[in-house]
């Protein structure tokens, strides 16, 4: 029952959420230089055509209204046509974004999975020489701009020591892409760089909190030995506040899969995005940030939901 | 002294801390026999929980230890973590002041008692977890086998104390540490608690160690008694010899402040005050917290009044509801239904600035010291802040003038008033508070549980200064307490609450010594004495009632 | 009778005397490097230009790609600027805007976690949905859509810049305005007729004075680093003015023929600086004990 009142309500939140997004979406839209029929008609179109698409649209009518319309069409999972590829922008995604996923969520599990360990390594460690080097290293990780890292890895790794190619897997298919291991190997280690840094930093004070709380004291006066105390207790409760995190983190992801796409030339959302802003393609442009945002906030609800199930303590709202 | 189950002999402990060593505990020798329970009392500071922590061993890296404790003859002071992790859950084991937190959160409370099992003895885990529920039942938890695989956050308190006393005892040591056990429970969860250890030491021969501030606990519980003072034992003896005949100045100040619950015969009776117009009435008011199924209602038909110049009690466990009535009473929480008069005027239909006028009459001190007062102001800004309020034709000499005047009713020398809260002691801090409840003449004086955080010798100070000025100014008051030895000293009248409800009113004499209700009787009865002899007979008659 | 309740949580073990704010932030050394990187860069790039001086608003084509050595320290670039001093000139920029965008997202993001905190209820509930949707946007899909639609000049960025970073430091203030609203001494002050303003006035706000400076610390490192990737995405500032970002941006081409001295200074420069203001942070969140990123 608890349960399905927090999931409930969580989904609720999310699709408040969506809705905002869909409203700032359609005001962008609006902001556009000459409005959504410039946006879909082309900057070529005349006025007169641009009245009568406006008319045919109903975009001569109220804001409101018009944002009623919209909704429809968006629920119909219609986002427009792109004036550049003249393809539908729902297909377009559709391609794209099973790539850009399989490359945030190969980056998200490597970050987490030396992130983790690192972290709690550091708080059994405090303040000894290893743990001041890996902080200095995690600030260094986070300072870097993603494709300034990208750039000295790509110098690296394809030029000098030619390990791996400078181009990721250029596959139409998931699984193309992932039959081709080592291409993907420098495009996730660039999107994984920050996600390291960051939440080892979190993992490292969450550890450090939990190794002073009162239940570790009362293992310990149980005859418990630190590592037990460590990976059957301490581990878990560190671990919690970290998955809370990643909800946060899931745009950043993204944000970072554009510069990815971009550098190794990656054929996923991040590309196709880059590009339609090169070419002022708005139905692209702002179906891909509806997209995103969507993709996010299920993002976050994952995380949420992965942290009540971990975590029964959990209650919607939190801040 | 030795022969003992734990023997520490001249044990020093020094902290090291941001701005240099703070010793702890000096040259402290004691011993604890097999089936004996030892209490160590003191006020906070006095490093009655540090000699517990260094005995287990588990005192915190910044502490340095010299001297000698030995368990059963094992070395604590230089053993290796790994002698210690032997020692510790098997022949000595550790009960803690914070059920709240004692718990691992995320973990079973079965597993973590078949983990306790698991750490000294080769069992399989199905057997360990057969165990576990046993001893769940030892400890008096209804329905083991279920409540086994709950989380602590699905216990209560008193339940959740129940588990880590579980997990003590689970693999049956010669030694058991109580840190104030009973300190963050209810009184009647306290008793349970009480007994429960009692029993539990009677059976097995257990030798105990408990640590605590509360008298009545040390008069329930004990054997004998070591007393401390800033880190030292200052006085040793029988619990009789100690509480009733002590030897040290320090303990009979102590014992003087203790508030004593009369059960017997009608002491000292304060003279009641004729009690004029009603300064805050309550009528039939309800508080819901939340809605929907998550909804609690906090309060149901409450009904109460204090009149001019009376001083009324709100006693009541935790979650009763007294401390939100208090808070309806000041506007802060809002009815759902019923109404609130201040001084005659409905409350709820008063706004803006009539509302502020109204709440001038007001004057409001809280349970927590350190929270009750903006650590980023003077002493005297705090005290001038009501004067800036409602007294904005003030000249700054003027507010000077009132606030030296009130900081001496209080009993705070003038120095103080340029100095920040945080440098103050926190009898120091609930006296500022005083102090701001008092400056602008209030006719009400709401006060929610206001030595409660207290030492028992700061408590006396700061309820004698209150009283003083009470008679003195003439204010009513609206006294919010868990604690009825203190209300029965200091109230004309009580209010006893119970899961939201008034569950009977009276005067305070006639209400504590001949309650109504079953609830108040068994709530009376809860209250340990600090005197072993009565405390003794008392149980007596309750068991034989029982 | 004193020394109670400071140690009332733990009975028996010494309150733990703690030394001033800034004895404690000085005995983080990483933090104390930070301030002097931060102050060190701000003497190279506002008071360096008068001890080296260079043009940066005129091409020479007769000066392109030098490497470094002679008189130009750090080489030239593609059009003939030198790299120091150009490096001098871009991190004005970098700088000023960094700060400047850090600065605006933490005094928008107070207000709006100050106004949703205490308010609480609905408006809270809205407010926060808002942030919500506002952190489910990618900042750097906001700023290339921007750059699709407009190159804003240097004021223009900086509102930019703010407008999608206040999001964290709302969430930070919500909840210190949450925790501090509810503190005996403001319900004390509201019990006995006080008002909101005052509450706000003298008590939550100068509260939560410490959670703001930390937040903006960050906030101006985030900034900072977002202006990097600004060129990168298009929106950068116009030559002949330009940041650390634009002269990375700009030396990327020039990654692959070996011309390290385009590259590697004004990379360091962002990762130095960054580094330094988290560093700030870090002490600061400890001197003051407040809870912040990470």
């Amino acid at each position: 029952m608890e349960t399905v009142l927090f999931l409930a309500r969580r989904l609720l939140q999310a699709l408040a959420v969506v809705l905002i997004v869909t409203v700032v979406v359609f005001c962008l839209l609006h902001a556009l230089p000459g409005g959504p029929a410039r946006g879909i008609l082309g900057p070529q179109a005349t006025a007169e055509q641009i009245a009568a698409f406006n008319h045919e649209q109903g975009l001569d009518r109220s804001l409101p209204v018009q944002y009623v319309y919209y909704l429809g069409n968006l629920l119909q999972g219609d986002l427009g046509t792109s004036f550049t590829l003249n393809e539908g922008v729902s297909r377009l995604i559709e391609q794209r974004l099973p790539k850009t996923l399989v490359l945030t969520v190969l980056s998200a599990l490597v970050g987490l999975l030396l992130a983790v360990p690192l972290g709690m390594w550091q708080a059994v460690r405090r303040n000894k020489p290893a743990d001041y080097a890996i902080t200095t290293l995690n600030f260094i990780a986070y300072s870097t701009p993603v494709y300034f890292l990208g750039l000295v890895l790509i110098l690296l790794f394809t030029q000098t020591l030619r390990w791996f190619p400078s181009q990721a897997p250029q596959g139409d298919t998931v699984a193309q892409v992932l039959a081709d291991p080592a291409a993907l190997v420098l495009p996730v280690v660039t999107g994984a760089a920050s996600m390291v840094a960051v939440f080892s930093r979190y993992m490292r004070s969450a550890t450090l909190e939990n190794l002073s709380e009162d239940y570790v004291r009362t293992a310990r006066a149980g005859g418990a030995r630190q590592r037990a105390i460590l990976f059957r207790h301490v581990f878990r409760n560190s671990l919690t506040p970290v998955v809370a995190m990643l909800g946060y983190y899931v745009p950043v992801l993204f944000g970072g899969a554009l510069v990815v796409e971009q550098l190794f030339n990656y054929p996923g959302m991040g590309l196709l995005f880059w590009s339609a802003a090169q070419s002022s393609d708005y139905p692209v442009l702002l179906g891909c940030v509806l997209v995103i945002s969507v993709a996010t906030v299920v993002g976050s609800l994952l995380a949420d939901v992965v942290q009540r199930i971990v975590d029964p303590r959990v209650k919607v709202g939190r801040a | 002294m030795s022969g003992g189950i734990l023997d520490i002999g001249h044990l020093d402990v020094t902290f090291s801390t941001e701005t240099g060593d703070v010793p702890a505990v000096c040259d402290i020798s004691l011993s604890v026999r097999p089936g004996e329970t030892l209490a160590l009392v003191g006020e906070s500071g006095s490093g009655k929980s540090t000699v517990a922590l260094a005995a287990m061993g588990l005192l915190p890296g910044t502490a340095r230890t010299s001297g000698r404790v030995t368990i059963n003859g094992t070395d604590v002071v230089n053993a290796s973590e790994a002698e210690l992790a032997r020692l510790r859950g098997r022949t000595a084991s550790m009960v803690f002041q914070e059920p709240a937190t004692a718990l691992d959160p995320l973990t079973r409370v079965g597993r973590q008692i078949a983990e306790v099992v698991r750490n000294h003895r080769p069992v399989s885990a199905r057997e360990a977890a057969r165990e576990a529920v046993e001893l769940l039942r030892r400890v008096g938890i209804p329905d083991p086998e279920r409540r086994a695989s709950a989380f602590p956050f699905q216990l209560s308190g008193g339940q959740r104390q129940r588990v880590v006393i579980a997990m003590a005892i689970a693999n049956s040591p010669d030694l058991l540490i109580a840190d104030e056990p009973t300190t963050a429970l209810d009184v009647t969860v306290q008793a349970e608690i009480l007994d429960l250890l009692r029993g539990l030491a009677a059976d097995s021969g257990t030798g105990v160690l408990l640590v605590t501030h509360n008298m009545g606990v040390v008069a329930d519980f004990a054997d004998r008694v070591a007393v401390m003072l800033r880190g030292e034992i200052v006085e040793t003896g029988p619990v009789e010899d100690v509480l009733l005949r002590p030897a040290h100045e320090y303990t009979r100040r102590l014992l003087a402040a203790v508030p004593r619950l009369v059960v017997t015969e009608p002491g000292e009776v304060r003279a009641p005050v004729e009690a004029g117009t009603a300064v805050v009435e309550l009528r039939d008011v309800t508080v819901d917290f939340g809605r929907g199924p998550r909804g609690v209602r906090a309060l149901q038909d409450v009904s109460l009044t204090v009149g001019a110049g009376e001083t009324v009690g709100l006693v009541g466990e935790s979650g009763s509801g007294k401390s939100t009535a208090a808070r309806v009473a000041l506007g802060l929480v809002p009815p759902a239904s019923g109404s609130v008069a201040l001084f005659g005027t409905d409350l709820g239909r008063t706004r803006g600035r009539a509302r502020r006028a109204l709440l001038s009459g007001v004057g409001v001190v809280l349970q927590d010291p350190v929270a009750s007062l903006d650590p980023r102001m003077s002493v005297a800004e705090c005290v001038a802040e009501p004067l800036r309020v409602h007294r904005r034709g003030m000249t700054a000499a003027q507010r000077r003038a009132r606030i030296t005047e009130v900081l001496e009713l209080v009993r705070l020398p003038e120095e103080l008033m340029h100095r920040g809260p945080r440098e103050l002691s926190g009898g120091q801090r609930q006296r500022v508070s005083l102090a701001r409840a008092l400056v602008l003449q209030p006719r009400l004086l709401v006060a929610d549980e206001p030595t409660s955080a207290l030492d028992v010798s700061v408590q006396r100070t700061v309820l004698e200064v209150i009283a003083e000025l009470q008679a003195e100014l003439g204010f009513a008051c609206l006294f919010v307490s868990h604690d009825l030895a203190v209300v029965q000293e200091f109230a004309g009248r009580v209010v006893v609450m119970r899961a939201g409800r008034v569950e009977e009113q009276g005067p305070t004499m006639s209400t504590l010594l001949r309650p109504e209700t079953d609830y108040t009787r068994r709530l009376i009865a809860a209250v340990p004495v600090p005197d072993p002899v009565l405390q003794r007979q008392r149980r007596a008659a309750l068991g034989a009632g029982a | 009778m004193t020394g109670g309740v400071e140690t009332a949580g733990r009975p028996g073990l010494v309150a733990p005397f703690r030394a001033p704010l800034v004895a404690r932030f000085a005995r983080n050394r990483l933090a104390i490097a930070g301030l002097v990187v931060v102050v060190l860069f701000l003497l190279f790039c506002f008071v360096g230009p008068l001890v080296y001086s260079t043009d940066q608003t005129h091409t020479d084509l007769t000066q392109v790609n030098l490497a470094p050595g002679g008189a130009h320290w750090l080489g030239t670039d593609a059009v003939g600027h030198d790299e120091l001093g150009r490096l001098m000139y871009g991190g004005r920029v970098s700088l000023l805007v960094g700060l400047a965008a850090g600065i605006l997202a933490t005094v928008i993001g107070t207000l709006w976690g100050a106004v949703a905190g205490y308010a609480g209820g609905w408006v809270d509930a809205v407010m926060m949905r808002v942030v919500d949707a506002g952190i489910a946007i990618p900042a750097l899909f906001i700023l290339l859509v921007v750059s699709a639609i407009t190159t804003p000049d240097t004021a223009g960025l900086i509102v930019v810049l703010g407008l999608v970073s206040w999001l964290v430091p709302s969430r930070l203030v919500r909840a210190e305005t949450l925790t501090l609203k509810n503190r005996d001494y403001v319900l004390t002050l509201r019990a006995t007729g006080g008002t909101h303003g005052r509450a706000i006035a003298r008590h939550i706000l100068p509260g939560s004075v410490s959670t703001i400076v930390v937040a903006a610390t960050f906030q101006v490192a985030d900034a900072i680093l977002l202006v990097a990737y600004v060129s990168y995405l298009g929106l950068g500032v116009q030559p002949p003015s330009t940041d650390w970002g634009g002269m990375l941006s700009a030396g990327l081409t020039a990654a692959y023929s070996d011309r390290w001295w385009l590259i590697v200074p004004p990379g360091l420069a962002i990762i130095l600086v960054v580094c330094a203001f988290n560093a700030i942070g870090d002490g600061l969140r400890d001197a003051f004990d407040v809870r912040g990123r990470g």
